[in-house]
């Protein structure tokens, strides 16, 4: 199975026959209890106020002269329903947490990608090198199991950035050599670079100054298969897209030589994303005009729309004709009620989320089924549901169609 | 409900090509209706062919390097009309896609309007297969289906190293084909992509993988015979190895002595046919090739036609994708190492008149065409994207029917490319009947789709109506009526009624105990499950989508 939680292989729940049961991810636990917590104290709203809300949104919907389609979409089923719904309404798409996804985005449609998926990284890869911190692997508590091989063979873990002690244990706990430098993260690709540089050109001079650092090096340069893993969503550096740009480019100079491909590790977005690429040719941040999808990453993105500029800014009477639809169809920790910005204050939201009063939407792959890719964008598996459902729960692509008619 | 189509000329490359009146009964053709049967509508055809429903054995429309070939060139799209407009011009003329790529609402409707009904992705990587049936599920207006890319699973080639019998690769192929829902298997640069992970940057067809040292040949010896063993309707679809390189005619024919006289396709064979002569060291053995296939019954080609102007090239053979890399415009490319099964690469890529490797590559293109004497053994493709989109479809064909139109383009390419080839001296003009045998009745027997590509009674009255004119790219670029499955669904540039749609799949007999086997050895090599990439097949059912079997359990294989 794939994790509707993060979006990670977790085969082993499944091997073990209860999918409920954690091992040993904290993220995966909290979700399943937030999640559990929220059902407990909902009942079912009376038949009649869903349908006359239906009707109201509908309404809304329809009156609307500005309508922004966002939220967190996990699943295929979903992102065509929302695409859907976008291209009828002539509305702005972009998913609210898909800035991540962006970064990455827009740094491959400006200098392209080598990369690699998860079982051939696994299998392939003697050096992996992973930029982040932390707040990485508490994200991914999952990451260095499902980046080791069960070969028997060791292989090497370059650290880059700030991890904690604890974090360094769990890379060695999955049998990796683990070489941890801290450093910041925005110096990475120079440092990469000249390390290269160095240690070639010691090499080449037959010098061996005899330090760690030079054995360290050293098995970088040696390595017959590098990938570069980090994940847009924990990088704390300015400018994160240019700095993607910069890792794709040095791992493409490898490449003439030797062989090395990048993981940038993606989440449950990256599904709306590839879906919405597919149906309209672009992977979001789209505003739909006579049915022609257009891709305006800048004005057309979730922030720029919740900071109230671009589109909003117009006068009170256009304001109150502007509708957000927010979808939720995840049970990450902390809830999706977008901020609205100063000049968006007059929106109205139809909320498709689990916390809904009305509108009460599962969580794709864990309460209904779902196709959800997989962090490394490569698989896209069928999840079936393991938590109980209750009847007055339907999934998010439900409402979209109910919306839709 | 029966439909009466009056004194059109019915033409399917089967029977002689004749006036007469066809009759469309529920979802088939029938010659004639019963005594007391109404006919529910009729349509007066003087002066209009009808032909079968356009069927494209060799086209990109779904899957992972199709979207991110989408992902990496949102500059290429350009809505120049709106929908609205796009619906309604008047133009005989089909107008260029938005991209080369376009989405998947844009490609079905485009096909359609073309008069094309079913279309095949010919590269599904088994662990996109889900992805590349989700993605042809959005296409609308198209049957489809997927062809399982294998032959760089390591996998496989760990079994053909230690040579495990033969019988065991079979039930190995049986069984991806089922899991996958495809219904035939395709091969690429055979080993070629996997050595390319293990940075070796060529691959002969005798050369040695660098891991496994096994050789291409051998490995396309194996998935042949697996292919005809396990009753496969479409043999073998082949890639070869040396993928434009110069002089790789001699893997083109080894690959074809590979199979052992079992029947194979080769695709996009004008990549595949060049020799080292000539003033770049770059010549044309479209000859050498077109004489070996009207030689070799049961061999087939496609022919992956270039045409000028801007496109972006999509393919498994990473290897070749990377080499070329530095051709890229603009310049950025993606190279990707999937699952240990394949890789992809895209490269944008601008095609022309005036450079001398691209000039000749549309004339031989071109010489095989009119080389190859059996209309029904080379299909017209482009390898959409890669050669040109699809929707160049009409102006090929009219570049096949037209000798004079043909020799205006020739006249513009490199002056070396007019002094070598022999484009010149091939008069030949493809018939209105031969181009519908290229194009419905070749592709429908390629694959086993035994209803579908002809006229006859009891065929998929999937049928396409086009206005008889002078210029054949302007009367094949918009017909005047398309019908699916016997239902009106366009006409006159107008989308009519949405119609449902069919998953082309081959369901084989699968040794029971390999799913066991695949799914120990699937936890250790890939980290999860079989059960996590397996489609079932109720996943490819839905209100408007059914399954259709080029291949069932039990039945006797139709041969091309």
């Amino acid at each position: 199975m794939i994790c509707s939680f993060c979006s990670l292989l977790c085969d082993a729940d499944a091997a073990h026959g209860d999918r409920t049961k954690v091992f040993d991810c904290s993220r995966r636990d909290q979700s399943i209890v937030r999640l559990s917590a929220i059902r407990e104290n909902q009942s079912a709203a009376p038949s009649e106020l869903v349908e006359r809300s239906l009707c109201e949104a509908r309404a809304h919907l329809k009156a609307a002269d500005r309508v922004l389609i966002t939220g967190r979409i996990a699943s295929v089923a979903t992102a065509r329903s929302a695409v859907r719904l976008a291209a009828q309404l002539d509305a702005t798409l972009d998913c609210a947490e898909e800035g991540h996804v962006f970064k990455n985005i827009l740094a491959i449609q400006r200098s392209g990608l080598n990369s690699v998926s998860l079982a051939e990284a696994r299998s392939m890869t003697d050096l992996f090198i992973v930029v982040g911190d932390d707040a990485m692997l508490d994200a991914c508590p999952r990451m260095p199991m499902a980046l080791q091989s069960d070969d028997g063979q060791q292989r090497m873990v370059l650290l880059l950035g700030s991890f904690r002690d604890e974090s360094i244990q769990r890379w060695r706990e999955s049998g990796f050599v683990v070489w941890s430098v801290e450093c910041q993260i925005s110096e990475v690709p120079k440092a990469l670079n000249r390390c290269y540089e160095w240690v070639t050109g010691l090499r080449s001079t037959a010098a061996n100054p005899g330090e760690g650092s030079f054995t360290l090096f050293d098995s970088m340069v040696r390595s017959r298969y590098t990938t570069v893993v980090w994940s847009a969503a924990n990088l704390q550096v300015q400018q994160p897209d240019l700095w993607v740009e910069r890792m794709l480019q040095w791992i493409a100079s490898q490449n003439e030589t030797t062989r090395c491909a990048a993981i940038p590790w993606s989440s449950l977005d990256g599904t709306f994303q590839q879906v919405c690429t597919w149906l309209t040719g672009f992977p979001g941040r789209i505003r739909f005009q006579g049915n022609v999808p257009h891709y305006d990453p800048g004005t057309s993105s979730y922030d720029h729309w919740m900071a109230g500029r671009g589109e909003l800014v117009m006068g009170q009477d256009a304001l109150d004709k502007s509708v957000v639809v927010v979808i939720d169809e995840t049970a990450t920790s902390t809830p999706f009620l977008p901020p609205l910005g100063w000049n968006a204050q007059a929106c109205r939201r139809i909320e498709l989320t689990p916390e809904s009063e009305v509108f009460k939407t599962a969580v794709a792959g864990a309460e209904v089924p779902a196709e959800v890719f997989r962090a490394d964008q490569t698989v896209l598996a069928r999840v079936e549901p393991f938590l109980a459902i209750g009847t007055h729960v339907r999934s998010a692509s439900y409402w979209l169609e109910k919306l839709a008619t | 409900m029966i439909t009466r189509l009056i004194g059109a000329t019915c033409i399917d490359g089967v029977s002689p090509s004749e006036v007469r009146d066809l009759y469309l009964s529920g979802e088939t053709i029938c010659s004639k209706p019963a005594a007391g049967q109404r006919i529910g509508a009729e349509y007066s055809l003087p002066n209009h062919i009808v032909v079968a429903g356009g069927i494209d054995l060799h086209t990109h429309i779904g899957g992972g390097k199709v979207n991110i070939a989408r992902l990496l060139l949102p500059e290429f799209v350009q809505h120049s009309q709106t929908q609205a407009e796009l619906d309604d011009r008047n133009s005989m003329m089909i107008a260029a896609l938005s991209s080369p790529v376009p989405g998947t609402w844009e490609t079905g409707r485009r096909y359609l309007e073309m008069g094309y009904t079913a279309c095949f992705e010919p590269a599904v990587l088994p662990a996109n297969a889900r992805h590349a049936h989700a993605e042809m599920a959005d296409t609308p207006w198209l049957d489809t289906g997927g062809y399982l890319l294998l032959g760089n699973d390591r996998l496989l080639l760990e079994w053909i190293a230690t040579d495990v019998p033969q019988q065991q690769i079979n039930d190995y192929v049986a069984w991806m084909v089922n899991a996958h829902q495809c219904c035939a298997v395709k091969v690429v640069n055979a080993g070629g992509i996997d050595a390319f992970k293990f940075n070796q940057r060529h691959l002969d067809i005798d050369g040695q993988h660098p891991h496994f040292g096994i050789t291409p040949r051998q490995i396309l010896s194996s998935l042949s015979q697996a292919v005809e063993s396990i009753g496969l309707a479409h043999p073998l679809h082949v890639h070869c190895s040396n993928l434009g390189v110069a002089g790789n005619i001699a893997a083109t024919l080894a690959t074809i002595d590979a199979a052992e006289s079992r029947r194979l396709h080769l695709t996009h064979a004008q990549y595949h046919c060049y020799g080292t002569d000539g003033p770049h060291g770059y010549s044309s053995e479209a000859k050498q090739l077109a004489e070996r296939v009207n030689a070799t019954p049961g061999l087939s080609i496609d022919v992956g036609q270039l045409q000028f102007g801007q496109t972006v090239t999509l393919s498994g053979d990473t290897m070749h994708q990377f080499a070329n890399r530095k051709l890229a415009k603009p310049r950025k490319a993606i190279f990707q190492d999937l699952e240990c099964q394949a890789g992809c690469g895209v490269l944008p890529f601008r095609y022309r008149h005036e450079q001398y490797v691209h000039g000749l590559l549309w004339s031989i293109g071109i010489e095989l065409f009119l080389r190859v004497e059996d209309p029904t053994r080379v299909f017209l493709t482009t390898d959409h994207p890669n050669g040109a989109p699809f929707t160049s479809y009409p102006h090929l064909i009219r570049l096949l029917m037209d000798y004079d139109f043909r020799m205006s383009i020739f006249d513009r390419l490199h002056p070396d490319v007019q002094k070598t080839s022999t484009l010149p001296s091939l008069k030949r003009e493809y018939s209105l009947d031969e181009i519908v045998q290229m194009t419905r009745l070749g592709p429908a027997r390629a694959l086993g789709l035994v209803n579908r590509g002809v006229l006859c009674d009891g065929s998929l009255a999937d049928v396409v109506v086009y206005s008889r004119r002078e210029n054949p790219e302007e009367m094949f670029a918009r017909p005047k009526m398309v019908f699916r499955r016997g239902t009106l669904v366009y006409r006159d540039g107008e989308f009519l009624n949405p119609s449902s749609k069919a998953t082309m799949v081959a369901e084989l007999e699968v040794d029971p105990h390999m799913n066991d086997r695949l799914h120990r050895i699937w936890r250790s090599h890939y980290g999860y499950s079989t059960e996590l990439i397996r489609i079932r097949r109720d996943e490819l059912l839905s209100s408007h989508r059914t399954v259709e079997y080029t291949h069932k359990v039990g039945s006797t294989t139709p041969r091309t």
